[in-house]
Parts: structure tokens; C-alpha cells; sequence
């Protein structure tokens, strides 16, 4: 006598939720890249301000326009906070300076530091791959 | 970083023995001592940089008194260097300048050039902090600080600054 096997069931239903799962895995992972700009970790930031702070180029713009000796508060006004701030160093006799770095929107590998002393603006020069 | 490996090679090669510097040249093969011997500044040799300083000082670098050569002006600071080098204090570019001087700047130091002159150069171009760049008996240093109108005007650098470029 013979015994008839039970019916198979359909994988269907099962593979519709794994795959609907990794295409939700998927979005996540998109969209937490789109939030998080891809700054690279480095060894130039003493201290991280603002992981999320990049420099759109209408900024950079403004910035480029802003003449050196001008006061930090000017700068302030076009940029908010840092991505990081880098050590502070002493290159004239008696004036501590501050540097603070901010990655192009357009292009993470490259960073705009920009150099204060007291509440005056030094200058601003482009780091590539920090 | 080719062209100072050469420097570090042409240096050991100019301080070792005449023995034992055709010995090591035999050991490398003719051509790369040749190249190391014809110099390093011409590997990577960038273009004189002329800088507008904005104290217009008649007695500065390169002018001359009584048919002597000046080595340094009123803003520089001169160290008996005693035939030691002076390093790159931090990563950035030496560019030849005017008068045999190098001139040193950073992206991660804006607005700063730093002028040493008097000493004999072994690199150009991109250095690492660290790097030797040149070397000699007397340096005459000279910080420089951008102003708005392109002009560098001398300054006078902090101890820790000259520190860094005397010790790697």
C-alpha cells in the first residue's frame, strides 16, 4: 500500500518575507548614510564638535570672501559649529591659536580649517584626505 | 617618498668614509648612487616662491654690506645650529624662496609660512612632520603671517614653534 506524501507547501510566503525584510535592511542602511555624511575619522581632530557638520559650497563662497584679520565672529555668522576642533598651537610668541575643521559637503575628503586668534580671524587653508 | 630617500641616501654618502661609500655604492648599483649623489633638490624641485614682506626693511636676506652677503635681518631669529638639521614641524610643503631661503607652510597651520635661511636644503616639495629638510652651522628662522592684502608680515615666532623644527 502505498501512502500518499502530505502536501508540499509553498515557499512563497517565506521567501516574500525575507526578501521584503533585506530590502528593508537595505533602506535603512540607506538612509542612515544619507543622514550621516561620510566624514573619515582623524588624527588631526583633537576633539569631535559636530559629526554631522559639513560645509555646503554657498558657505564656502561667503567664506572665501571674508578678508583675513576680520573677527571670528564674522566667520561664525556664515558657519556654525565645527566638525572638530584640531590642537591648539602657538606659532606667533604669546598668541594661542585655534583651528577648527569643517569637510566640504560636496567632497568629505577635503577639509576647510580655519585658524583664530583671540577673536580674530587668521586665515583658512584646504586640508586633502586629513 | 622617493626623492628623500635619495636625500637620506646622498646624506649617509657624505657622511661615511670614501671607503666605505664605494662599497655601499657598489652594493646599490651605479645608477642609484648617481642619482643619489647628483642631489635630491632636483627631484622634486618646485619653483621659487617670491613673497611680498610687508616690513620693506632695507637690510633683509640676499642684500649686501661691503660686499658681504647678508644672512639675516632685523625679524630673524639666528640659532647656532652646529651643523644639525631642521625638521618639518608639521606635515605641509618646502618650497624653495628667494636668497637660498625655503619657505615652509602647512594647510593644517593657515595663514603661517615659516623662512629659514642660511643652511643647505634637502627637500622640496611634501613633507611629513618630521622630515628633515635642511641642514647647516647657522640658522636664520623668520615666522611670517598673511595679511589682507597678500603682504606676509614678519612675526616673531614662539619657542615652541622653533622646537618643533629643531626637534623631529
Amino acid at each position: 500500500m502505498k501512502r500518499r506524501s502530505p502536501p508540499k507547501k509553498s515557499s512563497f510566503p517565506y521567501l516574500l518575507a525575507g526578501s521584503s525584510m533585506l530590502m528593508l535592511v537595505g533602506v535603512m542602511v540607506d538612509v542612515r548614510d544619507v543622514l550621516r555624511p561620510a566624514v573619515p575619522p582623524s588624527s588631526l581632530c583633537a576633539e569631535i564638535v559636530q559629526p554631522q557638520s559639513v560645509l555646503p559650497r554657498d558657505k564656502l563662497a561667503l567664506l572665501l570672501n571674508v578678508p583675513e584679520r576680520d573677527s571670528k565672529d564674522t566667520i561664525r555668522s556664515i558657519i556654525s559649529e565645527p566638525y572638530c576642533r584640531l590642537p591648539t598651537i602657538e606659532i606667533r610668541a604669546g598668541v594661542t591659536a585655534e583651528r577648527e575643521a569643517y569637510p566640504l559637503a560636496f567632497d568629505p575628503q577635503t577639509w576647510f580649517v580655519v585658524l583664530y586668534e583671540g577673536n580674530e580671524y587668521a586665515g583658512y587653508d584646504f586640508v586633502f584626505n586629513p | 617618498m622617493p626623492d628623500m630617500t635619495l636625500c637620506s641616501i646622498r646624506e649617509l654618502l657624505f657622511s661615511i668614509s670614501t671607503r666605505r661609500a664605494i662599497a655601499l655604492c657598489s652594493g646599490m648599483g651605479a645608477i642609484a648612487c648617481l642619482m643619489a649623489l647628483s642631489g635630491c633638490r632636483s627631484m622634486a624641485e618646485l619653483p621659487t616662491r617670491t613673497i611680498a614682506i610687508q616690513q620693506n626693511w632695507q637690510l633683509q636676506p640676499g642684500a649686501t654690506v661691503a660686499g658681504l652677503q647678508v644672512q639675516g635681518g632685523l625679524g630673524d631669529v639666528s640659532i647656532d645650529l652646529a651643523g644639525g638639521k631642521v625638521y618639518a614641524p608639521f606635515a605641509g610643503q618646502v618650497q624653495p624662496g628667494t636668497h637660498e631661503c625655503l619657505l615652509f607652510s602647512s594647510p593644517e597651520v593657515p595663514a603661517y609660512l615659516l623662512r629659514f635661511c642660511g643652511l643647505s636644503h634637502l627637500a622640496s616639495g611634501s613633507v611629513q612632520q618630521g622630515d628633515a629638510i635642511a641642514w647647516g652651522n647657522t640658522l636664520q628662522v623668520a615666522a611670517l603671517r598673511k595679511q589682507p592684502d597678500g603682504q606676509w608680515a614678519m612675526v616673531e615666532p614662539s619657542v615652541n614653534i622653533l622646537e618643533r623644527s629643531l626637534n623631529p
